[in-house]
Parts: C-alpha cells; sequence; structure tokens
C-alpha cells in the first residue's frame, strides 16, 4: 500500500530564522497523525507548508509527496492543484466557512460539480443530498447555515470537504474554542473519516482530541519534534520533559485547591430570569457571591454564561428577579473576556489603554508597573498594539488592568479556552493568586468539566437541554452544597476513549437563532 | 490628544502632493497673472514660457486659470465635504449611541433625502438665490451628509457593542473617552476615504451643475465648468483638458495617499 502522505525534511525559515526544522511524516490509508504542542510550536506551519499557503514572508524547504505526485516544499503552485482533490483542508469554525446566504444543500453540491472528479453516474445533486442524509441532515436541505445549530453547520462543512473526494484531510485546531459536546461532535466526524479510510493530520494542543483520534502522535517544541510514537505509549507514559509538562497541564491532574473561607457578602441575586433573541435561558436562578470566593459556571455554548455574567455586573438589567450589590464601589467588579485582543482598544499601544486608565483613577503609573512584573510581564510588551502580544500575555495585562481597580469580583468569560494547556494553566494561577491575595471573588465560566471541577465545588451549571422547566440550576448558595453532575450524562474524557464513540452523538441543541 | 507624527513615505508623498497644491491654488493667481486677459492672437498655444500651460480657446492664460479655478473648486468642495462631514459624523454617532427614536428619526430624516436626487435639492436652492454660491455648497452638504451617516452610524454601532468597549465602560472610562479612542480611530480611515470620494463627486457634481445653468457659470474659471469648456478642443490641444483632469487626480492621489494604512496582521 503505497502512502497518501509523505513529508520529508520539511523546514520553514522567515529570514534567517528557522521556525521548524526536519519534519517528517508518512501517512497511509485510515491512518491518523496527531501534532500537538504549545502554540507557537510550529504546528500550523507544517499544514500550511503541506497545502502550500504559507505566508509569503516564509520560505519553505524539503520534499513533500501527495499521492504519486512529488514536489518541493516551496514549489507552492504544485500543490494548488491537489486541493480537494487529493487533499483537503477542514475549516477552523466550520459555521465561518460557509456561505451564509446559500441553502447547504447547494454549497455541497457545488462541490462534486466542480471539485469532484470521479463523481459517477449520480448527478451533483444526488450525491450532495445522499451525504446530507448520511450526516443524519435530511430535510434540512433547503436551510441557510444560521437555520442550524453548531453541530448541525458543522456536519456541512465536513460533507463539503469531504465531497471533494479528498482522501488525505488536514484538520487544523479543528476544536479550538468548542464546548464539549461540539468538541465531541467534531471528533465523531474525524473518527468516522478515518474508518471510511482517509488519512488524518490534526493539529491540536488538546490531548483528549490526540488521545480520542489515536493513531501516532509528534510532539514538537520551538519548531522541533520532540517526541514521537503511537497515541496511547506518548500520552500515558511520556519520554521527553516537555510531553510530560504537557500531559501535566491537563486540567484533569492539576493538584486541587485549597479550600477557601469566603468573606463578607458582594452581592445576592434573586430568582434571575433572562431571555435572549425570544429565547429563555434561564429562570429561577438564586446566587449569592461573597468576598474571595470562587464559583465556576458552566453549561453548553448559547445557554447563558456571558449574560448571566452581564446581568451580576449590571451592565444588562434582569427580565425577571432582582440582583442586589452590596459592594458599593463604582468599578468593583470587572471582567476578562474569552478573546483579550477584542478587549482592548485595537489601534493604540497598551502602554497607551493603561496610562490612560491610571490617569483616570489618579493612580500613579508606578503601581502599574509593580502589577506587571507581579504578574510576569515584562515592560516591552506594553509598547505594541494589543494584536501583537500573545493571548497569554494579552490575559494577565487585561488582568493587571482589571486589579488595578482593585475588584472585589473578577467574572472571568472563558478566560483561558483560547490558550493552549501550559498557557491555560499558567493564567488561572496567576489570576488565583492575585485574587487571593485581594480576597476577590472569582466567577469562572468554562466549558471544561474538569477545570470547573477543579476550580470550585461550587458550580452553577445553566443548561437549556435538559430540562427546559427548570432551565437554571443552581445548587450554590450561602450553604456551598456541591452540586454533583447530572446523572447519566458520562464524562467527555470517557466517552471519547471508548470505541463506540463513533456512534454515539452527543444530544443535539435546539437550533439557536443566535449564535 | 498626541497625534502619531511618525509618517510612512506614502503619507509623506501625499502630504507634499497636497501641500504644493494648495500652495498652487492658494498663492497662484497672484503670481501668474490675470485669467481673463484674452490673447486672442494666440489660442489654443501649446505650453511654453509665455504661457506655462498653454492658453485656451479664447487665448487666455491656462495656468491663471488653472490657479483660480483650483482654489474656487477644491476650496468650494472642501467646504461642502466638510459641512456635509461634520453633521453626518456627529449624528451617525449620536444615533448609534443612544438608539431607541432618536435613532429611528435620524434613519427615516436620512432614507428621505437618499429618496431624492441631489440635484433636486441644489436646484430649489439655487431657484431661492440665483448666481449665489452658497445654495451649491449648502445643496451639496444636504446631499452628501448623509452617507457619512450612514457609514458612521454602522461602524459606530458595531464598535459600541464590542467587548474592548464594554470593558472601558467597566474600567469607568466615559462617553467621551469611548468615542475618542475606540470610535475614532477605527472611523478614521473610512472617513478619509469618503471624504476623498467626496471632494471628486463635489467638484463633478459643480461641473454638472454648471453645464444646467444653475452652477458656476464662464467666465469664472472652475475646474469641472473647465473640463467641459475644453472638452470640443481635445482633438486640436489635448494638453488643454489634461490640465484641470490632472490637478483633480492629484489631490485624490494626495488624499488617498495620506490615509492611514490598515495594520497588516
Amino acid at each position: 500500500m503505497s502512502a497518501l502522505l509523505t513529508v520529508r525534511d520539511l523546514s520553514v525559515h522567515a529570514g534567517r530564522q528557522t521556525l521548524l526544522r526536519d519534519v517528517c511524516c508518512t501517512l497511509h490509508e485510515g491512518e491518523a497523525l496527531t501534532l500537538i504542542g504549545q502554540s507557537g510550536a510550529g504546528k500550523s506551519l507544517i499544514a500550511q507548508a503541506i497545502m502550500g499557503n504559507l505566508p509569503a514572508s516564509l520560505r519553505a524547504g524539503g520534499e513533500i509527496t501527495i499521492g504519486t505526485a512529488s514536489s518541493r516544499a516551496e514549489d507552492v503552485a504544485a500543490r494548488r492543484g491537489l486541493w480537494g482533490r487529493r487533499i483537503g483542508l477542514l475549516p477552523q469554525e466550520p459555521w465561518l466557512a460557509l456561505d451564509p446566504t446559500m441553502p447547504i444543500l447547494r454549497q455541497i453540491e457545488e462541490t462534486y460539480r466542480y471539485v469532484r472528479q470521479d463523481a459517477g453516474p449520480l448527478s451533483p445533486a444526488r450525491l450532495a443530498r445522499d451525504a446530507l442524509a448520511r450526516l443524519g441532515l435530511q430535510g434540512k436541505e433547503r436551510h441557510l447555515p444560521h437555520q442550524l445549530s453548531g453541530g448541525m453547520a458543522q456536519r456541512v462543512a465536513f460533507a463539503a470537504v469531504l465531497a471533494g473526494g479528498a482522501p488525505l484531510l488536514i484538520a487544523d485546531e479543528p476544536t479550538k474554542g468548542l464546548d464539549e459536546a461540539m468538541r465531541d461532535e467534531v471528533v465523531t466526524l474525524l473518527r468516522e473519516a478515518l474508518l471510511e479510510g482517509c488519512a488524518l493530520l490534526t493539529i491540536t494542543h488538546d490531548l483528549e482530541v490526540a488521545a480520542a483520534l489515536g493513531g501516532q502522535v509528534q510532539v514538537l517544541q520551538n519548531g522541533e519534534r520532540v517526541e514521537s510514537g503511537a497515541c496511547t505509549q506518548v500520552l500515558s507514559k511520556p519520554r521527553h520533559p516537555y510531553t510530560q509538562a504537557l500531559v501535566a497541564a491537563q486540567p484533569e491532574r492539576w493538584a486541587p485547591l485549597p479550600p477557601n473561607a469566603p468573606g463578607r457578602l458582594l452581592l445576592a441575586a434573586e430568582s434571575l430570569g433572562q431571555s435572549l433573541g425570544g429565547q429563555r435561558l434561564f429562570e429561577g436562578l438564586d446566587l449569592s457571591i461573597r468576598a474571595g470566593e470562587r464559583i465556576a459556571v458552566s453549561g453548553p455554548s448559547g445557554c447563558g454564561k456571558t449574560t448571566l455574567g452581564n446581568l451580576l455586573l449590571g451592565l444588562l438589567p434582569p427580565d425577571q428577579g432582582r440582583i442586589v450589590r452590596h459592594e458599593m464601589r463604582p468599578h468593583g467588579f470587572q471582567k476578562l473576556y474569552q478573546d483579550p485582543v477584542a478587549a482592548f482598544a485595537p489601534r493604540q499601544t497598551l502602554r497607551r489603554s493603561l496610562r490612560d486608565l491610571c490617569a483616570l483613577h489618579r493612580q500613579p503609573v508606578a503601581r502599574l508597573d509593580g502589577l506587571l512584573e507581579d504578574l510576569g510581564l515584562g515592560a516591552g510588551l506594553l509598547e505594541r498594539p494589543p494584536g501583537g502580544v500573545s493571548g497569554g500575555e494579552l490575559q494577565r495585562v487585561a488582568l493587571a488592568r482589571a486589579l488595578l481597580l482593585e475588584p472585589s469580583l473578577i467574572f472571568a468569560d472563558e478566560p483561558t479556552s483560547r490558550l493552549d494547556l501550559l498557557t491555560q494553566q499558567q493564567t488561572l494561577e496567576v489570576l488565583l493568586r492575585s485574587a487571593e491575595a485581594r480576597q476577590s471573588a472569582v466567577l469562572l465560566v468554562t466549558h471544561d468539566r474538569h477545570l470547573a471541577r477543579w476550580f470550585s465545588p461550587a458550580q452553577v451549571i445553566l443548561d437549556t437541554r435538559s430540562n427546559p422547566d427548570t432551565t437554571a440550576d443552581s445548587s450554590h448558595g450561602s450553604d456551598h452544597s456541591v452540586r454533583s453532575l447530572p446523572a447519566g450524562v458520562p464524562p467527555l474524557s470517557a466517552a471519547l476513549r471508548t470505541p463506540q464513540a463513533a456512534q454515539h452523538r452527543a444530544p443535539r441543541r435546539a437550533p439557536a437563532a443566535v449564535r | 490628544m498626541n497625534v502619531d507624527l511618525a509618517l510612512t513615505r506614502r503619507q509623506r508623498i501625499g502630504a507634499a502632493l497636497l501641500v504644493a497644491i494648495a500652495l498652487f491654488c492658494a498663492a497662484g493667481p497672484a503670481l501668474v497673472g490675470d485669467p481673463r486677459v484674452l490673447d486672442l492672437m494666440n489660442f489654443l498655444s501649446a505650453p511654453g514660457l509665455e504661457h506655462w500651460l498653454g492658453t485656451d480657446h479664447l487665448g487666455r492664460s491656462m495656468v491663471a486659470r488653472l490657479a483660480h479655478a483650483g482654489q474656487l473648486s477644491l476650496g468650494l468642495a472642501a467646504l461642502s465635504v466638510l459641512s456635509a462631514a461634520i453633521p453626518g459624523v456627529l449624528l451617525g454617532i449620536v444615533a448609534a449611541w443612544r438608539g431607541g427614536w432618536l435613532e429611528r428619526a435620524c434613519v427615516v430624516l436620512a432614507d428621505s433625502v437618499l429618496a431624492l436626487p441631489g440635484l433636486l435639492l441644489v436646484l430649489l436652492l439655487a431657484t431661492l438665490a440665483p448666481g449665489a454660491f452658497w445654495p451649491l455648497y449648502l445643496g451639496l452638504a444636504l446631499a452628501f451628509w448623509v452617507e457619512y451617516f450612514r457609514v458612521v452610524r454602522a461602524s459606530a454601532r458595531s464598535i459600541l457593542a464590542s467587548p474592548a468597549v464594554e470593558a472601558s465602560r467597566l474600567l469607568g472610562f466615559g462617553s467621551f473617552y469611548l468615542v475618542r479612542s475606540h470610535v475614532w480611530p477605527e472611523l478614521r480611515p473610512v472617513l478619509l476615504t469618503l471624504a476623498s470620494f467626496g471632494m471628486a463627486a463635489a467638484v463633478l457634481a459643480m461641473a454638472a451643475l454648471g453645464f444646467v445653468g444653475v452652477g458656476i457659470k464662464p467666465p469664472r474659471p472652475e475646474l469641472g465648468v473647465m473640463m467641459i469648456e475644453l472638452l470640443p478642443y481635445y482633438q486640436e490641444a489635448p494638453w488643454l483638458i489634461a490640465a484641470p483632469v490632472l490637478l483633480l487626480t492629484l489631490t485624490l492621489l494626495g488624499l488617498v495617499l495620506i490615509r492611514p494604512q490598515e495594520a497588516v496582521a
């Protein structure tokens, strides 16, 4: 059996700097290869170099063979003709890859019509209809992407890629920023593609995804391969210290946090209810927050986690119920955002933004410098615009910005869901240390069940799917009872690791009008 | 507010071009002689030492006419762009900020202006004061403010809804700061683009108005009027019509060049 993909001595350079060196891999039919590593390790460069769409400022070297077509890595045009037919790239956020104004059937049909070469006697429309039916989307052919749930949109995007008939698929961070149910769905789709004989090259920083896909694993650090081997071997018995650090950085392996003693009451919410876009998010939610307390908020995407935070922060008035605020300082409640880049004025240097903040609150700039040093940030960082700083560092700048006002409550809205494991651990440690030193309460929104469980026994679980009548489950109150997870929902890691996972689909959320 | 003075090479070229044109239009008329002097023995002459840009069909010095025309046209165009942009931008920001009935009222007003042909507005005003400049410029401003309003409202809405603005609000920043640091930097490049094309549109609109007999009439030199006057002599003396066209083109080029570049990611 000949290999579908052979990469020999692939390297990527930016000027004189080497970003990636000596990458070799071979993939046969039905095989999976997963590249893991921290962001900035050069994982995505490999995918771009193989596809031939590296940014113009970078130069690739080495040899890439796709099917029978061999070409030098720098010969980009040679591989462009293979796109879709011999090599397919799965989009990172699939709903962004769909045309919002075209019915989904036509989007898939056009791949069959214009890209597929060995389509056979059936018409492209018929093939597209069959493909949708196989993915459980019959009856939705005329729907536009926004009328589908996130999971369905994902399946449509997959169908569109698979329609080209490429036997080799590359998935670059296919689960970044997804909640557990959607991540499960992506992994299921990838496994199905494997079973059908595709070769799969996946790039991820999520070790659970790597474990679920199986096959071979390569671990990259700073553009170099530090470890490779069979997935189970590498993940269960990592040899290289970097791999060991990565494995240890998974939230389920973190050392438990010591319990903390909450102080005075900051805020009490009584029978809170809220709708968004005509959809009831939650109702009857009681919640009290005390100084220094840690509370985890979890639930699937679109269940109102962010909205709950905005209510508590006073950014939105509640539809039902009331919020009694016992913290009277004007800027005592602060927020951290999922995408820190979006939380800063984009066209100013960070120094300018922070200096303005110091001036507004009559704080000496030296205090800010002290804070930044505490959080392990160099002063040179501030000369850049927010887009020029890495996600983990920028999240810490955002934290420094919030801490300048000595907040009594920090609402952290998935602050680490876009960060890789090591950076996530580092960022959360810094957040907790700073909050503890100031007796600030932290409300952590996360879709990672392990992370939520590690963070606090006090959990608010919002779930619009399971029980539409009591849409909000708040177990939490002054008594701090521990809310166990709803029975019958298996922990994700277990679901992913069983071979039946390919047949199992997570329960689907009703189509949401608002994503 | 400190302005970033570090200009790119592109921006420096654009600025130099605009300064040169402004100098030519401002000081030119005093230096290059009277645009009304006819030299009927010497019409449609080629550029030379005596008449740098040649003479037109009546033997008038093109360079003198161009300087006067530039002053009038570009001045009037700049004035009408400013008087369209300022209320358009202010209303756009206020509508996006306040929302509610105020926004709806502004939108209805803008849509009804859009429904009228701009020319009709100017004609209406011109009948009130025939031959004067102010109806021209007021009419152009009334016709053009809508596009500023619509563009500014649309982008200000999305900027004001962004996490960055929400974060700034939570940190205690007031509305003035939000507009200055969040809204304005995003709007500036868009506005400069709109304004540079608005300049061209205003010059051409004035020419069109002159053509239907409402705007500026010959013999007063004006860029649009000159283009229309000189078009018939295109065969014999193509350099003549090239002069006003080139002046307008260079002005627009300068405006496009000084526009800040989008940061390349």
